[in-house]
């Protein structure tokens, strides 16, 4: 930690974030006006397919027993160890399983017969995306960890939708449009314009100056405990968001029309210039209860091709090393077509991983010929139907804070997931 | 303790002699205080297992209302009858929790699910919620001296909650409040009135700010964020109106312009008309709660209300232009709102006709509109059960989602039962619920873009329970008018009393009001329960008090106002003890302010409005849609904290060199002083210096502090310092900056540097807590 990140967080531990800070007066001043450091990864996206995927017409091919009506169980495909459903003659648009395969099954870890508990979309999403399926107060695995690694990051968490409670331990940044990044990034000057500063230097050095000397003083004084998170975040954002300026030389000149795509820009963007550390991206529209084919066929290949843009992309700024992706759903789809041709919420399904320091070509877990889970033994990650567990949202949470580095961080503590040592699952990412 | 009553005592003995047919009892104490209730009872197993697990199902209406074990729902009444809920309730486990089977209790070998129990398991042997229920059974056999003295003697050693919490002081207060609810700075009148008066002075000061447009605006706008009914999809006329029953939905389209005979202007006119005419229609629904609350009308009209709201330009749209027409005052005012009844709708053929015994639609508040019906559609296979939680969110403040609870194999639930949500039940103890409610929204059957009212082909869906509400039938007259029959019952229910305060707490702070913890493993949930109690008193109470006096909603942000909740300010000493943290954790309003509550900040301290926080920005801005985006930012993100620079350096740049341009007297920033009073010239300027820096205080920030005050001192020393560093760099001399002196009444020169100096301190207190957030 060098120093000027170190005094940064000495002024939001006295100002209520949770750091533990002696420092003085004369130090809050001058680490005020001091930026922190870019934040250097690695970068957590979650992908979101919103609404409930089919993962029988993706990871977890069938073919059998009227699960599917696009292809046949001989028709199921291979790449390394990942089996996948046949899609590149029924997509619309987007990017096929067997091109997805081909160019991240290498690199590509699968969990299937992961149980969501749940048939509904709002527990099922909140459950998927903190690890827990009973509260409102946990925080998202972003956000926990975008707290845990960049607090003084100014877009440390982004989100784009789905679930995305923060537990108040980080604030949440929407972006919607790229173009408004760069009316902010220079909050200082006239239109953002770099020639037209608002305040002379020394003018704008003393009102940080007295901004840092007035929150010092704040924290000497007994607050509420709202009153002193809410300070401390507030003064945190104000200094924090000079680091935007980072941002602008990495907008695109022009944008892309396709949602993932947009969204992936503006996350990219935020890593690269060292002001992210996670990003929720979704799309929605997957709850197929109506045309299950025809919208999954649309919508899987939509949601590959953006997860393939971004990975791509990543490698074009050079930051593909430090990314961390996680694709997952809030449910899947029954092994049943109701009346109208659609599928129904189920409460089994999938996955996937991809990344920095996750071993690739592998496939975790199964689901039996019905589409029910098969128990997994933690310790091995072999099926296990007589002596393995469920897998639920918490162990893949709990693996996901092993991974990240922040299980032990007190900030994951104050949101424990409750799972005994023995039901941890043990050698997931390598 | 209160005495038992002695029909309890009858139940009790009549448990008593049932329960060896069923299994062996224990040898029940019978001595001196068995007929008080254990807090332990109402502190630890009602509040951690009963509640949350047990009520689910055992109770009227519930999936086991069948079985001996029928349990009360204690969140459905209140005061007296909620005691006396209570008591039945621990009479109920007390039952139980004798009954033994193979030398244990059947109270937990049914939550264990070691026996047969529709259930199934509830509670691990080895959670915080089975050793609450092992101690009760425990307890339930030992004299009750043996818990009561050490837990009353703890009790009572217990601060009250508020103890060393600072409240907002009286002029704070109001100026808190004015600037909340109407967008505007007390007048002198009302900082007077507080002053003599203290808190007493405050209801008729509301009473009068509530009689203003914009005190209307705010609720409107605060119940939108509510009720989203601005976000429904489309074009108005298109959707709300269907093409089946209005087909003068497009009245604007042949509306006579000629009279504007320049064509441009005539197009832009007839624009300018469709945008009001869909404007309108959206703002129908919050205008009815306008409506309601300014002329005093219970405010359970907004699930009874025979009537909607609508102007002259959806009149038409409706179709009923002509015969309400000379209830308006202008029929050019596309948004002067009146009530009216709107016939049973007739269709382009007699199937789409509505059924309706007195000729009219069956209004019944919000509930009956079309926004509020297209906003939240259904689908074939939703069935209406997203309407049904929706009602139960918005009108009885349940998440029937929250009653979801984790099933051992959800799948193979799904897959063992043809209709799992009739006869599965982990299913049934959600749709139980929602399903009849579901079922009274049946004649609302059309998909989002397709209208709104319209009945299934073949009937509504024998597949799912009837419609009803909780555990009573629709009585098949009614059907025809089977959301006002909702809405009836609603009001009546006194979960409706207790949503409704809870809404107003959600205006008033901009976050929901606690729910219990859950985590009972958590060493703080004690604290966390009290906190949770604390407030729950509070709502109660308010709602008691809001269904007593007709449910005027004015007395229910009147009462918030002057509670101790909204007071809460600071602390006498500070807070270092983890447990009391806990405590008050969530105390004070400490609200981020919403872009539009920014932007009419802005206008009422300075006198106009910022302006840019609309759109895009006001989206980046933490601000919501009311459709993809629908909560509130409530903390700032980097990119909110550029945004609020951004404000600081412009509003300041706008507007400090302007209000040097006015006259003395008219001046809102700067009324006291010069341009030319330099700092450190003479002990008099600086004087001057530091009233116009309290002056600034108070009329930015709020803050009444003293010239010799630290903070007074820190923004003198900015003055000061800036003035100084320009005469050290030799930038005196210059004018202001271009775009800082833009608009000026009089040209303001800046010899000294002291006018931007003032902006920058003017810069420095737009910055700050005070300003940005409540």
């Amino acid at each position: 930690m060098n120093d000027a990140r170190r005094e940064f967080l000495k002024v939001c531990g006295l100002v209520g974030l949770g750091f533990a800070c002696p420092g003085g007066l004369a130090s809050l001043a001058r680490a005020a006006v001091k930026e922190a450091p870019p934040y250097d990864g690695p970068f957590y996206i979650v992908f979101n397919a919103s609404g409930g995927w089919d993962t029988t017409y993706l990871m977890d091919p069938k073919g059998i027993g009227g699960i599917n009506r696009l292809y046949q169980e001989d028709d199921i495909l291979t790449r390394g160890a990942h089996k996948f459903a046949p899609t590149a003659k029924h997509k619309t648009g987007g990017m096929s399983n067997e091109e997805f395969f081909a160019e991240f099954g290498g690199e590509l870890l699968v969990v299937n017969g992961l149980d969501y508990s749940v048939n509904n979309h709002s527990p099922g999403a909140r459950y998927m995306a903190t690890g827990k399926l009973d509260s409102l107060a946990y925080p998202t695995f972003a956000a926990l960890v975008a707290a845990c690694k960049g607090p003084a990051c100014p877009l440390s968490f982004l989100t784009f939708g789905n679930y995305s409670a923060t537990g108040n331990i980080v604030a949440m940044a929407r972006i919607p449009y790229l173009p408004s990044l760069k009316r902010i990034a220079n909050a200082d000057h006239i239109e953002g314009s770099e020639r037209s500063p608002y305040h002379d230097d020394f003018a704008l050095v003393r009102i940080e100056q007295a901004l840092a000397g007035q929150r010092a003083a704040r924290a000497t004084q007994p607050l509420l405990p709202r009153l002193e998170r809410a300070e401390g975040m507030l003064y945190a954002a104000q200094v924090n968001s000079k680091a935007l300026q980072r941002v602008t030389p990495h907008i695109p000149a022009s944008i892309p029309k396709e949602r993932l795509a947009q969204q992936a820009e503006i996350a990219l963007a935020s890593f690269k210039a060292g002001v992210c550390v996670s990003a929720n991206l979704s799309i929605g529209q997957f709850d197929s209860h109506a045309n299950n084919d025809r919208d999954q066929m649309k919508l899987i290949p939509e949601f590959l091709e953006g997860i393939a843009y971004t990975i791509r992309r990543a490698e074009e700024l050079k930051i593909r090393e430090k990314l961390v992706v996680v694709v997952q759903s809030e449910m899947g789809r029954a092994p049943n077509y109701n009346g109208g041709n659609g599928k129904d919420h189920w409460s089994i399904g999938s996955v996937m991983f991809l990344g920095s320091r996750i071993r690739g070509n592998r496939v975790i877990g199964a689901t039996d010929e019905k589409q029910f889970a098969v128990p997994l033994q933690p310790q091995t990650l072999a099926c296990d139907r007589e002596n393995g567990i469920r897998v639920r949202p918490e162990h893949v949470h709990e693996a996901l804070r092993q991974f990240a580095g922040i299980a032990d961080h007190p900030l994951s503590k104050k949101f424990p997931l409750g799972l005994a040592d023995k039901d941890k699952l043990q050698g997931l990412w390598v | 303790m209160p005495p038992v009553r002695s029909s309890f005592s009858v139940l009790v003995a009549v448990a008593l002699l049932t329960a060896g047919a069923r299994g062996e009892a224990l040898k029940p104490y019978t001595g001196a205080g068995c007929a008080a209730m254990d807090p332990y009872f109402s502190d630890e197993v009602w509040a951690k297992v009963g509640a949350l697990e047990c009520v689910k199902c055992h109770k009227a209406g519930g999936d086991a209302e069948d079985s001996k074990f029928v349990l009360l729902d204690t969140s459905r009444s209140q005061g007296a009858a909620r005691d006396e809920a209570m008591r039945q309730n621990w009479s109920a486990f007390t039952q139980m929790a004798r009954l033994k089977e193979g030398g244990r209790s059947r109270l937990l070998l049914k939550a264990t699910g070691e026996i047969k129990h529709g259930g199934k398991r509830v509670l691990l042997s080895d959670s915080a919620g089975y050793r609450i229920l092992a101690d009760f059974v425990r307890r339930v056999n030992v004299p009750p001296s043996a818990w009561r003295a050490r837990e009353v003697a703890g009790d009572k050693n217990a601060p009250p909650f508020f103890d060393g919490i600072v409240m907002l002081d009286d002029r704070k207060l109001l100026r808190r409040v004015t600037l909340s609810l109407s967008g505007r700075l007390p007048t002198e009148a009302e900082f007077a009135a507080v002053k003599r008066d203290g808190l007493k002075a405050l209801p008729t000061i509301l009473d009068e700010l509530m009689t203003e447009d914009a005190f209307y605006d705010r609720l409107r706008e605060g119940f939108n964020d509510i009720f989203l009914t601005v976000g429904a999809d489309g074009n108005a006329d298109q959707t709300f109106l269907s093409y089946d029953h209005f087909p003068q939905r497009h009245w604007y389209q042949k509306f006579e312009l000629s009279q504007i005979a320049d064509e441009r202007e005539r197009k832009q006119a007839s624009y300018r008309l469709a945008r009001e005419y869909r404007e309108a229609l959206h703002g129908e629904p919050m205008k009815l709660i306008e409506y309601i609350v300014r002329n005093d009308r219970p405010f359970t009209e907004i699930v009874t209300a025979d009537y909607i709201m609508v102007t002259p330009y959806t009149a038409r749209g409706y179709g009923i232009f002509e015969e309400v027409k000379g209830k308006f005052k202008n029929l050019d005012n596309g948004f002067e709102y009146i009530p009216v009844r709107l016939h049973a709708l007739k269709g382009r053929n007699r199937s789409q006709d509505q059924d309706s015994v007195t000729g009219f639609y069956p209004h019944a508040g919000l509930l009956s509109t079309f926004q509020y019906l297209c906003r939240y559609p259904t689908t074939d296979t939703n069935r209406n059960r997203q309407r049904a939680r929706v009602y139960f969110l918005h009108f009885l403040g349940v998440d029937v989602l929250e009653l979801a609870a984790r099933v051992s194999d959800a799948a193979a639930v799904t897959a063992k039962y043809k209709v799992p949500t009739l006869e599965a039940s982990e299913c049934v103890v959600c749709h139980k619920t929602i399903d009849p409610v579901a079922g009274l929204f049946q004649d609302y059957w059309r998909f989002a873009g397709e209208g709104v009212y319209g009945r299934r082909k073949g009937g509504w869906f024998t597949d799912m329970f009837g419609p009803g509400f909780e555990g009573e039938d629709l009585p098949a007259g009614e059907r025809w008018r089977a959301l006002q029959w909702l809405g009836e019952h609603t009001a009546k229910d006194p979960r409706f009393a207790v949503a409704m305060v809870e809404h107003a707490y959600y205006i008033l702070s901009g976050r929901k009001v606690l729910q219990p913890p859950k985590e009972l493993d958590d060493p703080l949930y004690a604290e966390k329960r009290r906190a949770y109690q604390e407030q729950r008193k509070q709502t109660e109470a308010i709602a008691a008090r809001f269904a007593q006096t007709g449910f005027n909603f004015k007395n229910v942000l009147k009462d918030w106002i002057v509670s101790d909740f909204y007071r809460a300010d600071g602390l006498a000493s500070a807070a270092s003890n983890p447990a009391r943290r806990a405590e008050l954790d969530d105390i004070g309003v400490v609200r981020m302010l919403a872009p539009e509550q920014v932007e009419r900040k802005v206008a009422a301290v300075f006198g106009e409005r910022w302006g840019r926080l609309n759109d895009q920005m006001a989206m980046l801005y933490g601000g919501i849609d009311s459709k993809e985006v629908t909560e509130r930012a409530p903390d700032p993100s980097g990119a909110m904290g550029a945004i609020q620079r951004i404000l600081a350096n412009d509003v300041a740049c706008r507007q400090t060199a302007l209000d040097f341009s006015r006259k003395p007297a008219e001046r809102k920033l700067f009324p006291g002083i010069e341009p030319d009073v330099l700092p450190y010239s003479s002990p008099e300027a600086d004087a001057k210096i530091r009233r116009a820096i309290v002056h600034l205080h108070e009329r930015v920030l709020g803050r009444i502090d003293r010239e010799g005050s630290p903070e007074v001192e820190r923004t003198f020393k900015l003055f000061a310092g800036i003035v100084s560093n320009a005469v050290a760099s030799k930038r005196s001399g210059a004018e202001e900056i271009y775009s800082c002196r833009q608009g000026l009444l009089a040209p303001i020169p800046d010899p000294n540097y002291t006018v931007r100096a003032w902006r920058a301190v003017v810069t420095y207190l737009l910055r700050q807590h005070e300003f940005l957030y409540e």
